[in-house]
């Protein structure tokens, strides 16, 4: 921690004495006042995707090695997504449990988010605004969204990593020095084995910006010709890709191996938010919260301010794609992958790329208003954070909550673990019943990682929530059912009534019911016992290793360069006022 | 600060016009999730009218879909909703509108007739629906008098019921092994007739139950290729009545899709019976059956549900014959509507038209599902 | 320590043992299954005694000099054993089988199949196992009756000496339904099953039709197998009706013996009724 936090670039911003910045310690203080409890009751649990990290970290537990799990898919790779804070919360979940050890890896990146924007902040904003936009990540509804509604572990893991891996880009860059190339590259490396897709988007959304800053910064500065600079950034660039290519082996193997070649399925943060007012509540207002009426301040800043133009470009882009549907930017920038990718996570980079912005607002806003201006300020921020940890209360992943553990005994007794099952009705209540059963499923949460035909054919999602997706759906989940025999498949646990005239006319039986007939388990006689399946897609022993070895490695090896102290220079830390200028210039407009 | 002035205001106006552009354009995805082309479009001309009501339908706006129609005034919109969704749970119930198609029939300048075709997606497949559609110019824009199918309405009355059912028993897990138990029940394959078709092979046939007590049954069939080898197994899934009383019979199809009848050497078939609880009601009459021979060729008729149970789905399947007696083929409907008590409920089942004109005679059963029941 | 041992005369009068001098145990051949025995020994210190067999495995500590005393049912599985003596640096070992008890305590019978139709000729079959009170299959020929009787038959009684613990036979369903108590016994032991025998396909099926308003109501006769015995209610018979290249089916169930249906009336319809493979009669009606 004291490793990031140094390192930084000192900046001033005004030649007129100003207010300290708020301490760190009372940054994370305030983290851990308003996110603890939270995690500590389990709210996140109720999202739509913290059972699945946690389900994929059960393998973790008593697999380290071996990425192959046959619990979803009739067999699927865990090499089809990036395993850092999964494994995280396996190691961790020896002393503690699953469930607390994803709240704990929850809570550190939480906390890493904090260091990380401040640091990040740094680069264009004074220290002062730095905490405040450090501050304003803990109260950001973006974050809350993702931990409590969206349960998105890996995404919000890999954007602390990054944003604390952006100071050293920049340094690197300007000032060459071999220290910051090698933290520079440790973290990236360490953020993509957290989540790819945000070290590849991430990539044009802060690192162009902060690449940009280089250039506008570097003025009359010797160490950054162009030539220098465009050096080494494409040095960097090069050993990072090498480094993740590496680190990431069996992940690339895998994709290059298996494509995603699947009909897209339909995911809702690709509406329109206008046309589709329930889905713009859930993808705009409810992550950007207090922050929309900031909107054009930001952009009035963000323009005036010559410095902060790269990161206004950068936080804009990164806002019309989070938009989704709203606007054609999405589809035109990223083509067929528009409809395989969801956006919530890029609204929530906009917003961290608006926190600097903010915090320069922030801080100008209280020392001119004082207590007029931190009492509103303080009720929007706990508002837009109080909104979006409600909002899993509001608008929960799944309508009613029951307990899957009935279901997880039935299937681990007499022998009905010989066979395959498959759940209707059970929403993301899938992954919690997939770590307590032993049995497997044909169906599983992981679209990129599913194989079979049945499942990737016609567009639906998990077989479990066949009928939100209609047609596709549905037709997915009669070709399944017709090749039952061929998967093993002789359980199909019911808990909505919706499927009973299927199962009942294609030759399925009511054979037992639970937790007062309101779970019905449905059996297809003559059905062989499940076999093994999809055995060329199981990654060689190596691959495993690499798998339970790198990734991992990459994050502890990040732990340990950031332990290397940084020398002071003043080369490159005490000696540029360019950003006082300008903001003395902001300071005005605001 | 003129500059940065400029990059604001151009910033905030290319988000607005991207907006707009994303919104009176939207994407693919975009237009699913807002509930279909031609959302909130104009009624101008009586496609259009169709088409924003078919929208509207696919939505689930019923209420809207309602206020918009012309003959309102003739039915509440309880009874709009009804007959679209059925007044009793039946496949209409749950059934969401896939796809549409509008055809003109007649158009001049007050008046057209549409016919408007819906293929409703549910949980056992997807069923058509044709509705013709009176539309009337009112003003500048064309409004649809919706053509109601009338609930029916069952006469008070008193059904008496004489229970038939079987249960059944099991030993125990904990009893001796050498306890007896039930023996499944006895049923029998007394026709199998591979045919051979474009996409693929499909083998039909009829099993019967030869026992006296119910059975639960499938079939599994197994090409064998020349050398022994397996070329494909499938099973009969919902191409069969699973549930076979006493001396009942059932047609069945399995299909093979990619496989050609030349690479098969022989066909292993395995019927599947297990002895299951089951009642001998309702008992349905099939009434009226005709066949209408090449080019639309089909089998029409009427279901009539003799009992006093309301079947909420019904599946006719009808097992059509030559001339000889011989297998031609197989085929089978859902019923969108539930069965109501002696309420006739037509049906219609399409026939290959290449195999028509070999067919002289049909044989149809009907299995039904009962919300509730276990049977 | 240098320990001798003499398994001794059995407490219970079961058997007598000799004197083990050399590393093999001397051990009598064989004891009877859930049988009590004491084996006394000699020499001094202390030893550790096993005895491991099919599904068990003793272990005593013994006082060499004192003997070792074996309650009834401690060897109860039928089998070869293999018995051990450690003391110290030396193993004994010795050799014998436990044989199942000459006394039948149950029977196993297993009965098929657990219905059938009525006539059918060696259609019943039973299997007995005999065991003894420790469910060891008594390999000693016993002579095992069987009986079949039916309330309504002749009762068929056969006896089967067991080969191997097992006896067998065929058995003949009888020309009436009904439920037949088919029963094993070997000495005052018995097991019984019960087999059903049921009604074969209809033999003649008739039906009659009258008018009924604007239908026709259409009734078989009490329907029979070729036995004379009624076919069980439940049994689908399935009534055709045809006219101006039309046609309604009905799939009726039996109830009471009777399978009855209304269908609409047309003059000039041929009607036809069957119940699986079994053809009925045809009607033409014309309006009475």
């Amino acid at each position: 921690m004291r490793g990031l936090l140094r390192g930084t670039v000192k900046r001033t911003e005004s030649v007129a004495p100003a207010a300290p910045p708020i301490p760190m310690y009372l940054i994370i203080m305030a983290a851990f006042a308003i996110h603890l409890p939270l995690l500590i009751k389990e709210l996140p649990l109720a999202s739509y995707d913290a059972n699945f990290h946690i389900f994929f970290a059960s393998h973790y537990v008593h697999h380290w090695f071996n990425p192959w799990n046959l619990k979803w898919f009739a067999g699927f790779s865990q090499t089809t997504y990036p395993p850092l804070p999964q494994q995280w919360v396996a190691l961790i979940s020896r002393l503690i449990g699953l469930n607390m050890a994803y709240m704990a890896v929850q809570m550190a990146v939480i906390v890493l988010l904090a260091v990380g924007v401040y640091r990040f902040s740094l680069l264009w904003v004074s220290p002062r605004a730095a905490s405040f936009a450090a501050l304003a990540s803990v109260f950001l509804g973006s974050e809350s969204f993702l931990v409590y509604s969206a349960g998105q572990l890996a995404t919000t893991s890999a954007a602390p990593i990054y944003l604390n891996a952006l100071p050293f880009l920049f340094q690197w860059v300007r000032y060459g020095k071999w220290r910051s190339f090698v933290k520079a590259s440790v973290l990236f490396t360490a953020a993509a084995a957290a989540h790819h897709a945000t070290l590849i988007f991430g990539s044009f959304f802060f690192a162009v910006p902060v690449l940009a800053l280089v250039f506008l910064d570097r003025g009359d500065d010797e160490s950054a010709s162009t030539s220098g600079v465009v050096a080494r950034t494409v040095t960097i660039v090069v050993f990072v890709a090498i480094a993740i290519a590496i680190v990431l082996l069996p992940f690339w193997i895998s994709l290059i191996r298996y494509p995603v070649t699947q009909t897209p399925i339909p995911h809702a943060s690709r509406a329109n938010y206008i046309l589709s007012p329930q889905w713009g509540m859930n993808y705009f207002v409810v992550p950007y919260g207090a922050l929309i009426l900031a909107l054009p301040f930001l952009v009035v800043r963000g323009a005036m301010v010559p410095r902060l133009r790269p990161l206004l470009f950068g936080f804009w882009l990164a806002f019309l794609v989070g938009l989704g549907g709203t606007t054609p930017v999405g589809r035109v920038l990223l083509g067929r992958a528009f409809e395989v990718l969801t956006y919530e996570r890029f609204s929530y980079w906009a917003t961290l790329l608006a926190l600097p912005i903010l915090g320069s607002i922030t801080a100008d806003l209280v020392d001119r208003f004082h207590t007029r201006a931190i009492i509103p300020l303080s009720l929007l921020a706990a508002g837009t954070c109080a909104l979006a940890v409600s909002w899993s209360t509001f608008h929960p992943a799944d309508a009613a909550n029951f307990d899957v553990q009935p279901v997880a005994q039935w299937l681990n007794r007499d022998g009905h673990y010989d066979f395959r099952y498959v759940t209707l009705g059970f929403g993301n209540k899938l992954s919690r019943l997939a770590v307590l059963t032993r049995a497997n499923s044909v169906d599983g949460e992981s679209n990129s990682a599913r194989m079979l035909p049945e499942l990737t054919k016609y567009g639906g999602g998990a077989l479990t929530s066949s009928k939100y997706y209609e047609k596709a759906g549905l037709d997915s989940l009669r070709a399944m059912l017709h090749h039952a025999d061929h998967y093993g498949l002789k359980w199909v646990i019911v808990r909505d009534s919706y499927y009973d005239p299927l199962l009942h006319f294609a030759g399925w039986r009511q054979v037992d019911s639970l937790e007062d007939k309101t779970i019905t388990i449905w059996s297809k006689d003559g059905v062989p016992p499940a076999v093994p399946m999809n055995s060329e897609q199981i990654p060689p022993h190596w691959q495993g290793v690499l798998w339970g070895t790198l990734p991992f490695g990459s994050s502890i090896l990040a732990i340990l360069v950031l332990l290397i102290p940084e020398s002071r220079d003043s080369e490159w830390d005490e000696d540029d006022t360019s950003v006082a200028q300008a903001n003395l210039l902001s300071g005005r407009t605001v | 600060m003129a500059k940065g002035i400029l990059i604001a205001v151009s910033i905030g106006i290319a988000t607005v016009l991207l907006i707009v552009i994303g919104t009176i354009w939207p994407v693919s995805t975009a237009v699913f999730f807002a509930g279909g082309p031609g959302l909130g479009g104009s009624a101008s001309t009586p496609i259009a009218a169709s088409r924003r009501l078919a929208n509207e339908i696919h939505q689930h706006a019923l209420a809207k879909a309602y206020s918009s129609l012309g003959n309102k005034a003739q039915f509440t919109e309880q009874e709009f909703v009804s007959d679209l969704t059925g007044s009793t749970l039946s496949l209409r119930t749950y059934a969401t509108l896939d796809t549409y198609e509008v055809r003109p029939l007649h158009e001049s300048a007050n008046e057209a007739e549409i016919a408007l075709r819906m293929h409703w997606s549910t949980v056992v497949g997807t069923f058509e629906e044709t509705r013709d559609l009176h539309l009337v110019k009112n003003g500048d824009h064309w409004v649809v008098d919706w053509p109601l199918v009338k609930k029916p309405v069952v006469p008070p009355q008193v059904f008496a019921v004489n229970y038939l059912r079987w249960d059944v028993i099991y030993r125990g897990a904990g009893d001796d092994w050498g306890s007896q138990d039930v023996d499944a029940p006895h049923v029998r394959i007394i026709d199998m007739h591979p045919v051979n078709r474009a996409e693929g092979v499909v083998v039909l046939g009829e099993l019967l139950n030869e026992d006296v007590v119910p059975a639960y049954v499938s079939v599994r069939a197994t090409l064998l290729a020349k050398n022994g080898s397996v070329l494909a197994s499938e099973d009969s899934f919902d191409k069969i009545s699973h549930t076979l009383l006493p001396k009942q019979v059932t047609p069945f199809l399995i299909r093979f899709p990619g496989v050609d009848i030349s690479q098969i050497a022989s066909i292993r078939m395995d019927p599947i019976s297990v002895l299951v609880s089951a009642s001998a009601d309702p008992v349905i009459e099939v009434q009226n059956q005709k066949f209408n021979g090449p080019p639309a060729a089909s089998l029409n008729g009427q279901l009539s549900n003799q009992s006093g149970q309301i079947v909420n789905i019904a599946h006719v399947l009808t097992t059509f014959y030559d001339k000889n007696g011989q297998l031609v083929w197989v085929a089978g409907q859902y019923i969108d509507r539930a069965l109501l008590p002696q309420t006739p409920v037509d049906f219609h089942i399409p026939v290959p038209a290449d195999l028509a004109k070999n067919i002289a005679n049909e044989r149809t059963v009907v299995a039904s599902y009962r919300s509730g029941s276990s049977d | 320590m240098n320990a001798r041992f003499l398994l001794g005369a059995l407490v219970l009068g079961v058997a007598s043992v000799s004197l083990a001098q050399s590393g093999s145990l001397s051990l009598p051949p064989t004891f009877v299954a859930g049988s009590a025995f004491s084996l006394p020994t000699t020499g001094s210190g202390k030893a550790v005694f096993y005895i491991v067999g099919p599904g068990q495995a003793l272990r005593r500590d013994v006082d060499l000099g004192e003997p070792v005393s074996f309650p009834a049912g401690t060897l109860y599985n039928a089998g070869h054993y293999v018995a051990i003596l450690s003391s110290g640096a030396s193993t004994e070992t010795g050799q014998f089988d436990v044989v199942p008890a000459a006394q039948p305590e149950k029977i196993s019978f297993l009965a098929k199949p657990s219905r059938l139709p009525v006539g059918l000729h060696n259609g019943i079959s039973g299997a007995a196992y005999i065991f003894d009170a420790y469910h060891n299959l008594i390999l000693k020929p016993l002579p095992v009756s069987f009986e079949l009787s039916n309330q309504s038959s002749t009762v068929q009684a056969r006896t089967v000496t067991t080969r191997n613990g097992v006896a067998w036979t065929e058995m003949d369903s009888a020309t009436k339904q009904g439920s037949a108590k088919f029963v094993a016994r070997v000495g005052d032991i018995s097991s019984t099953r019960v087999i059903a025998e049921v009604p074969g396909d209809p033999c003649r099926l008739v039906m009659t039709a009258r008018p009924d308003g604007k239908n026709v109501e259409l009734q078989t006769a009490p329907l029979r197998d070729c036995g004379g015995n009624p076919v069980p209610d439940g049994t689908i018979v399935t009534f055709t009706e045809s006219y101006n290249g039309m046609q309604s089916t009905v799939d009726a169930p039996l109830k009471q013996g009777i399978a009855k249906v209304e269908m609409p009336a047309y003059n000039g319809a041929r009607i036809s009724v069957a119940s699986g493979v079994v053809a009925g009669n045809e009607i033409r009606w014309n309006g009475r």
